[in-house]
């Protein structure tokens, strides 16, 4: 039993991730409103529907905003609690706006004592009266309130976002398996650096069972990438997109390893050329998947330079999760792996004989 | 045990044709309760090629255990 610890132990991991990645409520968020557009100087009714929310529950109506900028924002004067999803709220907005802009594209934001604090930037778009040009009453009047004592909720939730909704859980089934290949191509790559120290074909094998879980957990990246993509950019594949394309040739890559194996008849060679190709395949995939992508502009999250962990990202009740299910898969790879590599050794065994 | 090729490429494209119209009829399906399918889609994703892996795995050791019977 004490040598499964770690088996048990990553088997846990993904059981955990599984079940916390999807039982944890999203946050309360506003997930769409109507209208959308309005004009200065008019009387402004929107019904607003919330995702996760129970309006009914808040002990006061929500306090609902339009937010200008950091310092100019109008609050509702009247707001309606029509259902634990449904609002309407009912501004009076000034004749101007506070800049000389035409049109000013202004956030929504609702606060209540239940559901907590919720914004939807870029939502309300104002025009503003092009005769109008008193910019003074139009900074009077949106000056006058400010965004002040909102809730947070009070529960482990993970944060909610309007273009990806639930399928920001996704980061718990889709990202670990690159970090986790990632760690395993690692694995394998000290394996071949020690076939080619110590000629030891154990080496070779282990190299090439940790190949092979890397390239899998590879492809399940990619198709799992594919169905998500499909959902938040609209196509399952799309040449615009640096990171997809150059892991598709990173894989070729590391499909190539396994069809240069096959053609050998030497044992000793193949291992030897087959290590050196590891080698350079990794060094291709570090250039492919971490170096290209960050220099090009990329429709993942944390493109142009920085990685995809910064706090925009990533908030705590998802690290609570993600990092688990990394170490997770990362253990469950290095189980299959030695599955691989002992049923490559029972084989050399047979063909001994 | 014999297993002849139980995914032959042109099943896993039939299969993909059907998942494809299938969206392509009822395309808020999985934008529905939150788009929570494409969260399950990609788990039968996971699931799928973990037993794919596994039945690559049985073959070849059925394989290696018609090679010992025939020693």
């Amino acid at each position: 039993m004490r040598k499964y610890w770690w088996k048990i132990l990553g088997v846990f991991l993904i059981v955990y991730s599984f079940t916390m990645g999807l039982l944890v409520p999203l946050k309360p968020g506003i997930a769409y409103f109507e209208p959308g557009a309005t004009q200065a100087g008019k009387a402004y009714e929107m019904t607003i529907t919330g995702y996760n929310t129970f309006y009914t529950k808040a002990t006061a109506a929500p306090r609902v905003w339009l937010k200008y900028d950091s310092v100019h924002m109008l609050i509702a004067d009247r707001v309606e609690v029509l259902g634990d999803r449904q609002l309407k709220a009912r501004f009076n907005l000034p004749g101007s706006l506070p800049t000389e802009k035409q049109v000013a594209v202004t956030s929504l934001i609702i606060d209540d004592d239940y559901n907590g604090f919720a914004v939807k930037p870029g939502s309300v778009f104002i025009t503003a009266d092009s005769s109008l040009q008193e910019i003074s009453i139009g900074k009077a009047a949106w000056g006058k309130t400010e965004v002040s004592g909102v809730h947070e909720k009070d529960q482990f939730n993970f944060p909610y976002r309007v273009q990806l909704s639930e399928t920001i859980r996704n980061l718990y089934y889709h990202v670990p398996f690159w970090f986790a290949m990632f760690i395993i191509f690692i694995a394998g790559i000290t394996q071949s650096v020690q076939y080619l120290r110590t000629n030891n074909p154990e080496y070779d094998y282990k190299s090439m069972s940790f190949t092979m879980v890397g390239t899998l957990f590879g492809v399940i990246g990619l198709i799992t990438g594919m169905i998500w993509a499909k959902d938040t950019w609209g196509t399952y594949w799309t040449w615009k997109e640096v990171k997809m394309n150059m892991t598709a040739i990173a894989l070729l890559v590391y499909f190539a390893y396994f069809i240069l194996r096959q053609s050998f008849d030497d044992d000793e060679r193949r291992a030897r050329i087959s290590a050196v190709y590891s080698i350079f395949a990794f060094a291709a995939m570090i250039a492919l998947l971490y170096v290209v992508p960050r220099m090009v502009s990329s429709l993942h999250p944390g493109s142009g330079g920085n990685p995809a962990l910064g706090a925009d990202d990533l908030d705590n009740s998802m690290r609570l999760v993600f990092y688990p299910a990394i170490i997770g898969w990362t253990l469950f790879g290095v189980w299959l792996t030695s599955l691989i590599y002992r049923m490559q050794m029972v084989r050399e065994r047979i063909y001994d004989q | 045990m014999n297993m002849k090729k139980p995914f032959s490429l042109l099943t896993i494209l039939l299969i993909f044709q059907g998942f494809a119209q299938a969206q392509a009829d009822n395309a808020d399906f999985m934008r529905s309760v939150g788009k929570m399918y494409v969260v399950y889609g990609v788990i039968v994703v996971i699931f799928v090629a973990l037993v794919l892996f596994l039945i690559y795995l049985d073959r070849r050791l059925t394989k290696l255990e018609n090679q010992i019977n025939d020693q």
